[in-house]
């Protein structure tokens, strides 16, 4: 059987800080390390289509495959709602809840997650998102 | 320059084995560059046809490009060649739940757990989905109060529907149809936010707002209601909250 490299085990896919990053994998560390730093905003995280972390820039302890592996359903169902009920593609989501705010954006390479706090600033977290989201597609 | 012929010239052939061209694709997966890997898994594939690894990244791509008939249909190879691949369990569960298939999606994540107890992706899928009832949406229950809005006077605000967060429909201000199928859409939006929440340790969802471009879609969770409506246009979010709020009371909706 060929190597399985990474991938056989549950923990395979994971982020791997060995390998030598290509431009592009800098330009999403970039863009998930600087929107990390904004007023109020905990971390966030890269994540592919189906829930794989590219990216992570979170707290300690953070769930980091669960909330990769959720999100990732989450964002897909915000992609398939918008074209099964013929509305525009799916860009972003606010999410406000009792002890923070969790951003969920739609791009060619995946979902981009924010966590913030409840009194995060939404709206220019969405501009920066929205820059990023131009960088990323 | 086509990618393969780049990639032939920038990679030694001799070094060129499966298990090194599958490594370089998922790398290259791992960094957002599919096309990349595209080229490097199918050069894997046809030396090693039977690669479960090989496969499960081809299924990835397909995922990554939103193709999830292929996608699925890679994921069943890689589990013809090992019948507990958790990762391959994962991603049909995941397919299952995008279809709303929710036994389905139950029944892979269970194998992917007889096996693989430690495997955080598959239980918090599993939890998510533990306490979601189906949805009633065969007309079953009591039927919802449709929403009557003077002709001569468009609204501003469309697509409303409330509902409990049972599923249960109160009122919908739409076509029978398309009512049912955004309801399904936004309660399996709140329970997947919800259950994403939680994993976040952000607590319980109040409000969300989507962005879709021309539109954006609310939703404001009030114990037990579920109060949705959808406005023109970019809307900030805050505004656009209040706005929905007033139009709920306004109908009088309460939890």
């Amino acid at each position: 059987m060929a190597d399985h490299g990474t991938l056989t085990g549950p923990e395979g896919r994971r982020k791997s800080p060995g390998f030598a990053r290509a431009p592009r994998a800098r330009v999403f560390k970039e863009i998930v390390a600087s929107l990390a730093k904004a007023a109020n905003v905990r971390g966030g995280l890269l994540v592919t289509p189906d829930g794989l972390v590219i990216i992570a820039e979170l707290p300690p302890r953070f769930q980091v495959e669960a909330v990769a592996a959720l999100g990732a359903t989450l964002g897909r169902e915000l992609e398939l709602g918008s074209a099964r009920l013929g509305r525009g593609a799916f860009r972003m989501a606010v999410f406000a809840a009792d002890g923070g705010t969790l951003f969920v954006c739609g791009s060619r390479p995946g979902f981009l997650i924010l966590v913030g706090d409840r009194n995060v600033d939404v709206t220019s977290v969405r501009m920066a998102l929205g820059r990023a989201l131009d960088r990323l597609d | 320059m086509h990618w393969g012929a780049l990639l032939e010239r920038t990679w030694p052939r001799q070094r060129s084995t499966p298990a090194v061209l599958f490594r370089r694709a998922d790398r290259c997966c791992s960094q957002g560059r599919y096309d990349e890997a595209a080229v490097f898994v199918a050069q894997g594939l046809r030396q090693a046809p039977d690669s479960s690894v090989g496969h499960l990244i081809s299924a990835y791509l397909h995922v990554a490009g939103r193709r999830m008939d292929r996608a699925k249909g890679e994921f069943e190879r890689v589990l013809a060649i090992d019948p507990f691949h958790p990762r391959a369990l994962l991603g049909l569960a995941r397919i299952s739940i995008e279809d709303q298939d929710l036994a389905t999606a139950k029944t892979f994540l269970d194998r992917a757990l007889q096996y693989y107890s430690d495997f955080p992706e598959a239980q918090a899928l599993r939890e998510m989905l533990a306490d979601w009832p189906r949805m009633k949406a065969d007309g079953s229950e009591a039927p919802a109060r449709a929403l009557l809005g003077a002709p001569s006077q468009p609204a501003r605000e469309y697509d409303v529907v409330a509902m409990r967060t049972d599923g249960r429909l109160v009122l919908l201000g739409m076509d029978e149809d398309r009512g049912r199928q955004l309801a399904q859409h936004l309660m399996q939006v709140y329970r997947t936010a919800s259950a994403t929440l939680s994993r976040a340790d952000l607590g319980s969802l109040r409000s969300a707002a989507i962005d879709v471009g021309s539109c954006m879609v609310f939703l404001l969770k009030d114990a037990d209601l579920l109060f949705s409506a959808t406005l023109d246009g970019p809307v900030e979010v805050g505004a656009g909250s209040a706005h929905i709020g007033r139009l709920r009371n306004a109908l009088g909706i309460r939890s």
